[in-house]
C-alpha cells in the first residue's frame, strides 16, 4: 500500500469519524445521553488519529521524493534541501488544509479533555461545533483539493518549491498563522456550548481567554514573520502593502486584539456580553472569511491564487457559520444582558470600550479597503481599488488613537471616573511627551505625524515606567523589600497586567519603527561601471566586480559594493553583495525569471537595503537600488517584545511569595489553580488598582485577579 | 438617558463621524480604476487620469533595459494594445507573456507613461503547473 493510498483512506475515515461524532453529539443533546456523549468524544479522537496518520503518510511522501504525488511533484523537487521538502507541507493548497486539519483536531482534543467537568449540554455542543469544523475542512480536501491526487506516470522531477518561499522565514511564518486561525475555532464553540447550554456566570468567557491568548500570539508572531519575509524576499524594501493577503490575516488580528480586553470586563464586571459574543464570532467568522478572500481570487491581489473550486466551499461554510452564530446569540440574548453599566469614560471599562470601538472601526476600514474593489466593480461599471493611501489616510490615524487609548488606560482604574486621578498620574508622561517634542523640533523635525507619533509613544512609554514606579513604591511602604525585589515581585504578582504592558511597549516600539521607516524611507538608483561611485546619504558607493557563483539548487550573480562612510557618519565600511539568483527548476518554467537577494545593513537606527536591479553589457553597467529605511530594526524588535509578553501573560507566577504576604493556604501554587469567582462585594475593592492588589491583606490577596487563569 | 450615556453616545458619533470621514478621504485620495486595456481606450475620461492597467506583456515590440531602469513594451487587450513607457526597477518576473499591472497616465503620443509595474507573481497556493498536473490525475 503506498502513501497515497493511506492518505486517502485516512482522508476517508477522518470525513467519517467527524461526521459520526457531529451525529452522536446531537443525540447526546437530543435525547440527553451521557453515553452518547462518550462516543461524540471517542469519535473525535479517531478523527484525529486518522488525520495524523493521512500527514504522517503526506510528510512520509515528500521526505521521500515520491513524484507519483501530484502535490510532491508539484511543489518540491529532488535537489530542494530537506527542511524546505518539509515546508512544502504547508507551502499549496492541498497541503496546507491538512496542516489546518491537523492543528485541528490536536486543538480539539486538547479542548474536549478541558472540557470533561462542564454539563452535557455544553461539551455535546462544543463537541459537534468541533466536530462540524474538522469535518468541512476534511471533506474540503477530499471533494475539492486532495492532497493526495495520483499522477498516472511518477514525474522523473518535480516542479520545486517557488523560489520566492525557499526562505527560512516562510517555513515559520504559514504556520504560525494556521495556528492562530485553528485557535479561533476554539473560543467560538466555546460561546456556542456556553450559549446553548444557557450558562449565566461569567465563568466560561475566563476559559476562552487562554485559547484566546494563545491564538493571539501565534497570529502576532506569523504575522510581523510574514511581514519580515516580505520586507527581505521581495526585495522592493517595504513590509506592509495592504495586499489582500495580509489584510487577510490583519482582519482576525484586530478584533482577535479587541476581544482580549473586552473579555476582561466581562471577566470582573460583567459587562461587554454580546459585544463579547459577536467578537468571538466575528473573530473566527473572519479567520475563514479571510481565507475564503485569499483562495477564491475573488479580489485581484500580487499574490493572485488563482480561482478555485474550494472559494464556494469556503462560502457555504462561511454563511452556515453566519447563521449559526446569529441564531444562537439572537435566542440567547437574554443571557448576555450587562451586570452593569459603564459610568463614565474615563473609567477602566470606558478605556476598553474606546480601544474596542476604534479596533472594530479599523477593522472595518481594512475591510472596506479589501473589498472595494468587489464592492466597486457591483456598483459601477468597472472595479476601482483604492490602494495604499486609502489606507495611509484612513488607518493610521485610527492607529495613533489607539495607541492614545493604551497608553492612558492602564492607568485608569474599574468603576468610577476618575478624571482627576487620570490627570494626576499624567502629568510626567505630559511632561515628558512635551519635551520629547520639543527635542525633536530643535532637531529638525518638522513633519506633524511624526511629531504626533513622538509625543504619544512617549506618553505611552512614560505611563508605564509610572505605573509601575507607582506600584513598586507602594509596595516598598509594606514591605522590607529592596527597590529590585520589589520590582520583580510586583511585576510577578501579576502576570497579566505587566504581561500586557509588556506587549504594550512592545507595540510603541512597533510604531516607531513603523513612522520612521514609513515617513523617511528614501530611494535612490545607481548605475554603475566598475571602480565608480555614487553618494548616498554620506556613504560613498563604490561599485566591486559581478561574480557568478553555484549553490545546490540555483546559480547566483552576485554585485560588490563597498559603502564608505563620510566623516560625519563615521564607522566602518560596509560590504554588501546583493545577488539575483536563478533557480534551476524555475527557468523555463512557470517562474522563468531571476530571484533578488536584498544585501542587508540593520543598525537600530536604519536599514541601508539594497538590491541588484539588473546589468547590460555583459555587466559592464550594473543597476543597483539602495533604499534606507529609517528605524526599521524597531519593528522586528517590537514583534520580539509584543511575543514575550504575551508568552510572560501565559506564565504561572515565578516567585514564592514571602510568607507573611500570604497565609499558607493562599501559595502561588493554590492561586494560580484556583477558580476566578469574585465575590462582588471585594471586586471594586481588589480592582481599584490591578497593580496594586498584592498589598490588600491575606483576605483580599485571594479575590486578586493578577494570576493567569 | 443618563448623563454618562449621553456623554458616551456623543462621543461614539464623534468617533464614527471621524473614522467615516477619514474612510471617504482615503477612498478619494486612493481611487485608482482598474482596468483592461480596452476599456481603457474606449472611455475617454479615462485617459486624462491617473489608472492602473493590467493585461499581458506581448511577445514582439519588447524592449527592456535593466541597467538603464527603462523598458517598452506593448500591453495586450483582449483586441487592442497599447504601448507602456515605464520607468524604474523592472521586477525580476517580467518577461513576455506574462501578466502585469501598471499604473500611470496617458502622455500626448499616446503613450502610456507608468512608474509602478508588477508582475503578478506566482501562486502561493496554487500553480499552473500543478492544476495541469491534476487534470491527469486520477
Amino acid at each position: 500500500m503506498n502513501s497515497m493510498m493511506i492518505g486517502n483512506l485516512s482522508l476517508g475515515a477522518a470525513v467519517l469519524m467527524a461526521a459520526a461524532s457531529l451525529f452522536t453529539a446531537v443525540a447526546a443533546v437530543k435525547f440527553q445521553s451521557d453515553r452518547m456523549l462518550v462516543w461524540g468524544r471517542r469519535l473525535l479522537m479517531l478523527f484525529g488519529i486518522a488525520i495524523v496518520t493521512g500527514s504522517a503518510a503526506l510528510m512520509t511522501a515528500l521526505v521521500n521524493s515520491d513524484f507519483q504525488n501530484a502535490y510532491v511533484a508539484s511543489y518540491t523537487e529532488r535537489a530542494l534541501p530537506m527542511g524546505y521538502k518539509i515546508a512544502a507541507f504547508w507551502a499549496g493548497q492541498e497541503g496546507s488544509l491538512l496542516f489546518w486539519a491537523l492543528l485541528l483536531a490536536g486543538m480539539s482534543a486538547v479542548a474536549v479533555r478541558q472540557f470533561r467537568s462542564r454539563g452535557r449540554t455544553e461539551q455535546s455542543v462544543m463537541l459537534g461545533t468541533l466536530a462540524l469544523v474538522c469535518g468541512f475542512f476534511t471533506a474540503l480536501m477530499l471533494f475539492a483539493a486532495n492532497p493526495f491526487a495520483q499522477l498516472p506516470v511518477t514525474a522523473v522531477d518535480g516542479q520545486g518549491l517557488n523560489p520566492m518561499l525557499q526562505d527560512p522565514y516562510m517555513i515559520a511564518h504559514p504556520p504560525l498563522l494556521f495556528v492562530g486561525y485553528a485557535g479561533y475555532t476554539i473560543p467560538w464553540a466555546m460561546l456556542l456550548a456556553a450559549l446553548i447550554a444557557g450558562r449565566k456566570d461569567n465563568q466560561w468567557i475566563g476559559a476562552t481567554r487562554k485559547w484566546l491568548m494563545i491564538s493571539w500570539l501565534f497570529l502576532t508572531v506569523g504575522i510581523i514573520l510574514g511581514a519580515k519575509w516580505a520586507y527581505i524576499e521581495l526585495g522592493w524594501g517595504g513590509y506592509w502593502a495592504w495586499d489582500p493577503v495580509e489584510n487577510a490575516s490583519l482582519l482576525p488580528w484586530l478584533t482577535g486584539t479587541a476581544l482580549l480586553h473586552s473579555v476582561m470586563v466581562q471577566q470582573h464586571r460583567g459587562m461587554f456580553k454580546i459585544w463579547n459574543a459577536s467578537l468571538i464570532a466575528v473573530t473566527f467568522l473572519l479567520c475563514i472569511f479571510g481565507t475564503y478572500l485569499t483562495r477564491s481570487g475573488i479580489v485581484q491581489s500580487v499574490h493572485s491564487f488563482g480561482e478555485s473550486v474550494i472559494g464556494t466551499f469556503f462560502l457555504v461554510f462561511l454563511g452556515v457559520c453566519v447563521l449559526l452564530s446569529l441564531v444562537v446569540i439572537l435566542r440567547r440574548r437574554a443571557l448576555l444582558k450587562s451586570e452593569h453599566e459603564v459610568q463614565g469614560l474615563m473609567t477602566r471599562e470606558g478605556a476598553f470600550l474606546a480601544l474596542n470601538v476604534l479596533l472594530v472601526l479599523m477593522t472595518l476600514t481594512t475591510l472596506v479597503g479589501t473589498i472595494f474593489p468587489v464592492i466597486s466593480g457591483a456598483v459601477l461599471d468597472e472595479p476601482v481599488s483604492v490602494g495604499q493611501s486609502f489606507y495611509h489616510t484612513a488607518v493610521i490615524p485610527i492607529s495613533l488613537a489607539l495607541l492614545a487609548v493604551m497608553s492612558i488606560g492602564p492607568l485608569l482604574g474599574y468603576g468610577k471616573d476618575a478624571t482627576k486621578k487620570l490627570i494626576a498620574s499624567l502629568i510626567v508622561p505630559g511632561i515628558a511627551g512635551a519635551v520629547a517634542v520639543g527635542v525633536a523640533v530643535a532637531l529638525g523635525l518638522t513633519n506633524p505625524w511624526a511629531l504626533i507619533c513622538t509625543a504619544i509613544t512617549t506618553v505611552a512609554v512614560f505611563s508605564i515606567g509610572s505605573g509601575l514606579i507607582q506600584a513598586v513604591r507602594q509596595r516598598r511602604k509594606i514591605e522590607d523589600e529592596g527597590p529590585l525585589t520589589a520590582t520583580l515581585r510586583v511585576i510577578d504578582n501579576n502576570h497579566r497586567r505587566y504581561g500586557g504592558q509588556f506587549v504594550h511597549l512592545g507595540v510603541v516600539m512597533l510604531m516607531v519603527g513603523v513612522a520612521g521607516s514609513s515617513l523617511f524611507s528614501t530611494k535612490q538608483t545607481f548605475q554603475l561601471t566598475p571602480g565608480e561611485s555614487a553618494d548616498l546619504n554620506g556613504y560613498t558607493v563604490t561599485r566591486g566586480e559581478l561574480n557568478q557563483f553555484r549553490q545546490a539548487n540555483y546559480t547566483a550573480i552576485e554585485a560588490h559594493v563597498t559603502l564608505t562612510p563620510s566623516d560625519a557618519i563615521g564607522g566602518a565600511e560596509l560590504s554588501l553583495h546583493p545577488q539575483l539568483r536563478f533557480y534551476d527548476k524555475s527557468m523555463g518554467g512557470e517562474h522563468d525569471h531571476p530571484s533578488a537577494h536584498v544585501a542587508l545593513d540593520s543598525t537600530l537606527t536604519r536599514d541601508i537595503y539594497m538590491t541588484l536591479a539588473g546589468w547590460e553589457d555583459d555587466g559592464k553597467l550594473v543597476a543597483l537600488e539602495a533604499i534606507i529605511n529609517p528605524l526599521i530594526a524597531w519593528i522586528w524588535i517590537g514583534g520580539i517584545v509584543m511575543t514575550l509578553g504575551a508568552i510572560f501573560c501565559l506564565m504561572p507566577r515565578l516567585m514564592r511569595e514571602t510568607a507573611h504576604v500570604h497565609a499558607p493556604e493562599t501559595s502561588s501554587k493554590t492561586a494560580i489553580n484556583r477558580p476566578r469567582t469574585l465575590a462582588p462585594a471585594t471586586v471594586p475593592l481588589a480592582l481599584a488598582g490591578e497593580g496594586q492588589c498584592v498589598l490588600q491583606t491575606p483576605a483580599t490577596t485571594t479575590h486578586c485577579p493578577e494570576t493567569s487563569s | 438617558m443618563t448623563h454618562v450615556r449621553v456623554k458616551m453616545l456623543i462621543a461614539g458619533l464623534v468617533l464614527i463621524a471621524s473614522v467615516g470621514y477619514l474612510a471617504v478621504a482615503g477612498v478619494k485620495s486612493g481611487w485608482v480604476y482598474y482596468l483592461q486595456v480596452d476599456d481603457f481606450l474606449q472611455g475617454t475620461d479615462y485617459q486624462a487620469r491617473r489608472v492602473r492597467l493590467y493585461g499581458l506583456v506581448s511577445e514582439e515590440n519588447i524592449e527592456v533595459y535593466p541597467a538603464r531602469l527603462t523598458a517598452r513594451f506593448d500591453l495586450l487587450g483582449d483586441n487592442n494594445s497599447l504601448t507602456i513607457h515605464y520607468q524604474g526597477v523592472v521586477p525580476d518576473t517580467f518577461k513576455p507573456g506574462v501578466e502585469v499591472m501598471v499604473e500611470g497616465k496617458l502622455d500626448d503620443t499616446r503613450i502610456f507613461q507608468a512608474d509602478v509595474l508588477m508582475t503578478k507573481c506566482a501562486s502561493k497556493y496554487q500553480s499552473e503547473e500543478h492544476a495541469k498536473r491534476l487534470e491527469q490525475a486520477q
